[in-house]
């Protein structure tokens, strides 16, 4: 590959430099949505249906209306919009009926949020229950009673295609080869399901809007939203008005996404609110019991595996369904699905592959995109199988999986396309190795491992600009949002080496659609790869603009010249001068130097419906001790190794893993929503939804492997969403390992685990 | 009915008129504008809006600021404002790359100068401990751990 020569030269691609804006943030002086502030602020409040489904009968809103400083009541039928990026299918505020605990059925903008939280309390809401449906499997059925009776009517992305009349919002193929014929080669053939739990992201930050509309009839609205333009694009087709109507900026940073601040949460009442308020500003911020029940959650996924394999450890044969419970609203849930079938299968060469997947609505809170986009939980399934069949064939598991593993030319087992830039068998050898894999341990201790590997989204568009001032620094202009993954630092390295301009002298712009060009979305592990080329592309124009006209100043054709540490210098020669002189002496009177660059893979299809422009590999092994008196579990090491294309900053890309990784433990072992009989959620809090804290981290070693790929910037592709992926996985065949208790359902928390060995022992005793 | 608190913040004396049920947090947030103590959860339980109240790392979200007069309360703005003379600990979360989307960053921060400043050699288990009330969903918290011991030497070494 091509990177590896260049790498000498890097000034600061591939280095650890310190975050650019660690600095505002350990100070306190970073600034995210809830920090902003106006002077006419309205406070926004929103009722919402204590019913996972229900006939509204009516809404009395007049006693709310009577309170001092109230300023705006909405329902449903003041804001006749729907919204969804796959389906248009979400009414702003409940229309007709609620399909959810926790839907937004009427909402209050006042002077203080006591009066809008005094107001809320007076609306009067009279319900009829329906007849709900939790169960995925069981709504999918033919007779199921209808969520939503409309579907049919519905808008939707060309790649999803929801079932009229039925449950189905969506349903998926992809099929290789003759999964028939493969199972008949096979020697061994296994079938198991799997469950994987609802899970909820945890973003330290609530979710919150402020929307502000002007007398022009522009609405304004500052959100942290992964996808400034997307969510314009969202917003101008629920409401039908023109982009330009409507301005979306993002505030300076975000606390945390991982998926889920994406699509349309709080926006839409917040936006119904704002065309109610003559013009003042309305902020709702949610509180962390709503973040939980009506933002977003985790799809709780049924999957089932077959897999058939040979004597030779060769597999023949994969045939999977799964079925993806995505509430209420299908918001990005068909597209995790589809991600799920499209690597869920695991990074092995199987010629014959056929995987189904379901979307399934059901009277759960809305179910989307979080880091691993449906992956995790066709992986556990996947995963799981491949370390019983394995165990069965007598297969040590690394071995199975090296044996197997996709390598540079392989074909992607459910696309058919001929893969290259795999790091995999690297990822599979450094993580068993950092956990002295095959080393003997002592009873109850155990050691497991899986791997993967995961499309981004493609094809998907991103472009940015840079202003070169007189003074020599730069401005990359950019819709890409800083969620907390460091992006503002990557595409400052990236423009700092193309451009030539000293990495401190580049300022990076937040997301304002007005001013900073479009960017498909901050999320499938897609930024640096397509953020990162059209910066580049943006420096490399800017620097050729400079170079130009300094080519007569010093003397020397264009192609002598090169830029580095802020100067335009001749290559070899000692004759240079600064960029800042050169556009001096060039524009007296003063000019800006503008790059543009835009970076859109040349992959034939609608938007999720083509191959992956790049794919990105990993394996992780786990290392842990089950007490088997208490079914705690001890987790003493997890080694991760990630195939990250080029790690243009690779403290960056270790804390990426490590926060993955222990993301992944809490699904493995803590994390469920839970639901009472009637749906409603039962652990909406960080006391009774854990997530894992300081003293349970485990130690974990990240590794990087380079597998660079032709079309990245500097051989980049992506690391966030790999991160969690096999954790899960690799923490229970760990725990079989150590107990030979095969966990089927996640999470396996102590008590679980304690019930398994308890019924384990009463076995063994037979 | 709104009373008058008087009490000190990073140094300077703070009067204002709160409501019975306002909170140091909400305080702190919407009348002093001091925007760097988060509020995450609102019930003490993710610790985004720790503050040092009296020497004491504190949930300033459970606090009610009627009861503040005569208090003395340290926020991260009142840690160092500076770019050039930062708090150890501030510096040690910039190098160690402690820092991802940065709104646990003030509270952790807090949380570990009053452990530092009641335990100022602590072992890697009583860090993991003492910051265990502070949630953090993006770093996995390992080189969190490692700002802080580091920050710890770094304050022992400069107080010989």
């Amino acid at each position: 590959m091509t990177a590896t020569l260049e790498i000498e030269k890097h000034s600061t691609v591939g280095k650890s430099i310190h975050r650019i804006d660690a600095l505002e943030k350990v100070t306190g002086h970073a600034i995210y949505g809830d920090d902003i502030r106006f002077p006419d602020l309205l406070y926004g409040k929103v009722l919402r249906s204590p019913h996972a489904h229900a006939q509204i009968r009516s809404i009395d809103t007049s006693e709310a209306e009577k309170v001092l400083g109230v300023k705006a009541i909405v329902t449903g039928k003041d804001a006749p919009f729907r919204g969804g990026e796959a389906i248009r299918d979400q009414p702003f505020l409940a229309v007709g009926k609620v399909r959810f605990a926790g839907e937004a059925v009427a909402a209050v903008a006042a002077e203080t949020e006591e009066i809008a939280e005094h107001a809320i309390e007076l609306i009067r809401v009279e319900y009829e229950q329906l007849p709900t449906l939790f169960d995925a499997v069981e709504a999918m059925k033919p007779g199921a009673p209808l969520i939503h009776e409309e579907l049919h009517t519905y808008a939707h992305m060309p790649i999803v295609n929801p079932v009229p009349n039925t449950n189905i919002c969506a349903k998926f193929e992809f099929n290789q080869g003759d999964v028939e014929k493969g199972f008949k080669q096979a020697d061994y053939i296994l079938e198991e399901t799997f469950t994987f739990p609802a899970g909820h992201h945890c973003q330290i930050e609530p979710f919150m809007a402020i929307a502000q509309a002007d007398i022009s009839g522009r609405v304004t609205i500052w959100v942290p939203n992964d996808a400034p333009h997307r969510l314009r694009k969202d917003l101008a087709d629920a409401m039908g008005v023109p982009f330009e109507r409507l301005r979306v900026i993002s505030p300076p940073y975000m606390g945390g996404g991982f998926g889920g601040k994406g699509g349309l949460k709080v926006e839409m009442v917040c936006i119904a609110l704002a065309l109610r308020t003559d013009y003042r500003p309305v902020k709702i911020v949610l509180t962390r019991e709503e973040t939980f029940t009506s933002s977003l959650t985790k799809h709780q996924a049924v999957v089932t595996v077959k897999t058939g394999v040979k004597k030779d450890g060769t597999i023949t044969a994969s045939r999977s369904k799964l079925v993806y419970n995505t509430g209420a609203y299908a918001e990005k849930g068909p597209t995790v699905t589809l991600h799920g079938c499209e690597s869920g299968v695991g990074p092995y060469k199987i010629a014959n592959v056929r995987v189904e997947g379901y979307t399934i609505y059901t009277n759960r809170p809305v179910a989307g995109a979080l880091r691993g986009y449906g992956l995790p939980q066709s992986s556990f399934a996947h995963e799981s199988l491949i370390d019983m069949i394995a165990a069965r064939m007598g297969w040590d598991p690394v071995e199975f999986r090296l044996k197997n593993a996709l390598e540079e030319g392989s074909i992607n087992p459910t696309r058919g396309d001929a893969l290259t830039s795999i790091g995999l068998k690297e990822c599979i050898v450094k993580a068993a190795k950092t956990i002295e894999w095959g080393k003997p341990r002592p009873p109850n201790r155990g050691v497991g491992i899986a791997c993967e590997y995961k499309a981004t989204k493609t094809p998907s568009g991103s472009a940015a600009f840079i202003k070169v001032e007189q003074d020599g620094g730069a401005t990359v202009i950019t819709s890409a949002v800083e969620v907390g993954q460091g992006i503002k630092t990557i595409l400052a390295q990236i423009a700092s080496e193309e451009l030539g301009v000293p990495v401190e002298r580049i300022t990076v712009t937040s997301p304002d659609t007005d001013y900073t060009p479009f960017d498909a979305s901050t999320t499938a592990s897609r930024a640096t790869f397509h953020m990162g080329n059209a910066v580049r592309l943006a420096a490399k124009d800017a620097k050729e603009q400079i170079l130009t006209l300094a080519a007569p100043m010093l003397g020397v054709g264009l192609g002598e010249l090169e830029a580095a540490n802020g100067e335009v210098c001749v290559k070899g020669g000692n004759k240079k001068m600064t960029i800042a002189e050169v556009i001096r002496r060039k524009y007296r009177a003063g000019l800006t130097i503008l790059g543009r660059g835009s970076y859109y893979p040349e992959i034939q299809g609608t938007m999720f419906s083509a191959r992956s422009i790049f794919y990105m590999y990993g394996a992780q092994a786990v290392d842990l001790e089950v007490d088997p008196e208490t079914g705690k579990i001890r987790i003493i090491k997890i080694a991760a190794a990630h195939d990250v294309g080029k790690a243009i900053n690779p403290k960056a890309c270790e804390g990426q893993i490590e926060g993955g990784v222990v993301q992944g433990m809490g699904t493995a072992i803590f994390e469920e929503v839970k639901f009472d009989s009637n749906g409603k959620m039962l652990n909406p809090n960080f006391r009774d939804y854990r997530i894992p804290t300081a003293s349970d981290a485990p130690e974990i070693v990240a590794i990087i492997v380079e597998a660079t790929h032709d079309e990245g910037p500097f051989g980049a592709k992506g690391i966030g969403e790999m991160t969690l992926v096999s954790t899960p996985t690799a923490i229970a065949n760990a725990i079989y390992n150590a107990t030979g208790i095969r966990i089927k359902e996640l999470p396996v928390t102590q008590e679980k685990l304690f019930t398994l060995l308890k019924e384990r022992n009463t076995w063994i005793g037979r | 009915m709104k009373s008058i608190v008087k009490f000190r913040v990073n140094g300077e004396q703070a009067t204002v008129h709160v409501e019975p049920t306002k909170t140091l947090l909400d305080v702190l947030r919407e009348d002093l504008f001091l925007t760097g103590t988060k509020r995450g959860c609102d019930s003490g339980e993710c610790g985004a809006c720790t503050v040092i109240l009296n020497g004491q790392a504190v949930h300033s979200c459970l606090i009610l600021a009627a009861e503040l007069s005569g208090q003395d309360v340290l926020t991260v703005e009142g840690l160092s404002s500076d770019p050039k003379e930062l708090h150890p600990l501030q510096k040690a979360f910039i190098e160690k790359g402690a820092v991802q989307c940065g709104f646990c960053t003030p509270g952790l921060i807090m949380t570990a100068k009053a452990l530092l400043d009641s335990n100022p050699n602590p072992t890697e288990e009583q860090v993991r401990y003492g910051i265990s009330g502070n949630l953090c969903r993006c770093t996995g918290y390992s080189k969190i751990v490692e700002a802080i011991l580091t920050a710890g030497e770094e304050i022992q070494r400069s107080n010989k």
